[in-house]
């Protein structure tokens, strides 16, 4: 608020009270006044209307001003209401009980989302439990029942599988609490579960499995983790070569990280197609020709990494390699919990 | 014969697992009643159980932490339920393994396997005949002679020993090798087979393992 915005604003008592100014003069003049009398007079209106003014620009600029000062600095501008001092004029007044009942109107309706959204992850989480149950009682009788369809029949389970723990991550990755625990685990044992997981698939295709250095504890979930890495080896799997394709999974450690990669010869990513490859529902070349895909998995295993802290980033050429490098930083715990409460 | 408590409201499940675990060789008793579960081990006295985390009536982490109060029968979670924060929390109320649904039947053999041979302490001394296995070592030794085996052919000869008389699939092979982080392909499979029985031979056990075109291998009583 400027003199000259507060002038413009006010600028029709300015004319009433010039006005009314001249009609006092008139007055004067009319009665005949002396001179002297009609001076004091003069001065003495201008010296009120002026005090008036600059009495009522104080008050209001003070407010005005901390207010402005205020919403630039905040982050969540609706806070606004907890900060304010309390006005002492009446527009002012008027201003902040309205900002106070929208506040709180809006407030109110997020919380009805949020409940809402809260519910519909749960029954979503609760639901993929119980389809979980099916599942296994299915893989269980084709074990129980050996003929030639099993493999196909347990490739098609383990990949419904996938995809009820891809929705599964989904909600949890979309959930803003934390409903993640950090440990220590040591890699390989992930690792094996994803290999046991991927074992039959891997063999049919003929894709070599070559792990080394794995035997080391990094600070993670480990259920967040196997989930990670099943979607990049799933991925490494679904783009392979059809002759002497193979995955390496290398971990090395470093000052103050362990740098954690997986490796495989497969069609690789083009160029072009790189910088988007974590966004939501981004198929790409590879997704778009040759394979189905939802464009969800990446984008999912980045928002998990970035809950967890790791650093994930992905190198390739097309027609000769994909490398998915994920870091683990040491002692990180802390800087994970400060990222959750920001 | 080992006794095997199955604690799974899921019947369906529960049955293809009795299944299952009787083809192995175990015996298996599913669980009807959820109200008394305390009482019915007491008097059962399983080997090791098999236990659920929702259940009808009462929760499978608190039935855990109740019998573990009693007694240290091994008890391995199988559970739909995925989070970490579930399996840390059975493995602290003592649970000695957690194993999330679906599962591949033969990693739970597996692991049952691992746990019932924790739990009990066996003496390391195994025997084919008069074949002394050290799997340790990684030697098989008679009197006086020897043959040093690598790890891959250790784990192919201590499974067929397991399962003696009995067919085992390579996927079974597979599984086991590939759960102790050996992921071998096909090719390497067979080749461990063909060294694991020239060894043998060298000892005076040439028709040792006999090879079942379709099936798999049998390591003979």
């Amino acid at each position: 608020m400027s003199n000259k915005e507060y002038l413009k604003d006010k600028r029709l008592y300015l004319i009433i009270g010039t006005s009314i100014y001249f009609v006092i003069l008139l007055i004067l003049l009319a009665f005949k006044v002396n001179i002297e009398a009609t001076l004091a007079i003069t001065f003495t209106y201008l010296v009120g209307l002026i005090t008036i003014l600059i009495v009522d620009y104080i008050r209001k600029k003070t407010f005005y001003t901390d207010f402005k000062n205020k919403l630039d600095n905040l982050d969540q501008k609706y806070l606004i209401v907890e900060m304010l001092q309390d006005p002492n004029f009446l527009e002012g007044k008027i201003l902040t009980d309205a900002l106070y009942e929208i506040d709180k109107s809006m407030i109110e309706k997020i919380n009805e989302y949020k409940k809402q959204t809260e519910n519909f992850r749960e029954y979503v989480e609760l639901w993929i439990h119980e389809v979980k149950l099916p599942v296994s009682s299915l893989t269980l009788m084709v074990h129980n029942h050996r003929d030639e369809q099993n493999k196909k029949l347990l490739s098609q389970l383990t990949r419904l599988d996938n995809y009820l723990e891809q929705i599964l991550y989904y909600v949890r990755s979309e959930n803003a609490e934390k409903d993640y625990l950090i440990t220590k685990v040591n890699l390989s044992k992930v690792i094996s579960n994803v290999a046991l997981k991927n074992k039959d698939v891997l063999l049919a295709k003929g894709i070599d499995f070559i792990v080394s250095d794995v035997d080391i504890e990094v600070l993670t979930d480990s259920k967040w983790l196997e989930f990670i890495i099943n979607q990049i080896v799933d991925n490494s799997i679904k783009y392979s070569k059809e002759k002497n394709a193979f995955i390496k999974i290398v971990a090395k450690e470093e000052k103050d990280r362990i740098d954690f990669a997986i490796y495989d010869n497969g069609i690789g990513i083009p160029e072009a197609d790189l910088p988007r490859i974590f966004d939501k529902t981004y198929t790409g070349k590879n997704g778009r020709t040759s394979k189905k895909s939802t464009g969800m998995g990446l984008y999912i295993v980045k928002k998990l990494c970035t809950k967890l802290g790791h650093k994930i980033s992905v190198k390739s050429k097309e027609k000769e390699f994909t490398c998915v490098k994920i870091s683990f930083f040491k002692d990180d715990y802390y800087k994970v919990l400060e990222k959750e409460t920001k | 014969m080992i006794k095997i408590k199955i604690i799974e409201d899921d019947l369906s499940i529960a049955n293809e697992l009795k299944e299952i675990l009787q083809r192995s060789g175990y015996l298996a008793e599913v669980t009807e009643d959820f109200s008394n579960i305390l009482e019915q081990v007491r008097k059962e006295q399983p080997n090791l159980i098999l236990l659920d985390i929702n259940l009808p009536k009462i929760n499978g982490e608190l039935l855990l932490q109740q019998i573990r109060k009693e007694n240290n029968i091994p008890i391995i979670m199988v559970t739909s339920k995925n989070t970490e924060v579930d399996e840390v929390l059975s493995m602290s109320y003592g649970a000695d393994d957690y194993i999330t649904k679906p599962y591949n039947p033969t990693i739970l053999l597996l692991r049952i396997g691992a746990v019932l041979k924790r739990s009990e302490r066996v003496s390391d001394k195994i025997f084919y005949h008069n074949l002394e296995v050290i799997p340790q070592k990684g030697i098989v030794k008679q009197e006086n002679d020897e043959i040093i085996l690598t790890k891959n052919e250790m784990i192919i000869f201590l499974y067929l020993l397991q399962h003696q008389g009995k067919i085992v699939t390579r996927d079974e092979l597979m599984t086991d090798l590939w759960n102790n982080d050996e992921y071998i392909n096909d090719n390497a499979l067979t080749v461990n087979i063909s060294r694991l029985r020239s060894k043998l031979k060298e000892i005076g056990y040439e028709e040792a393992i006999e090879t079942r075109k379709g099936q798999g291998y049998i390591l003979h009583e």
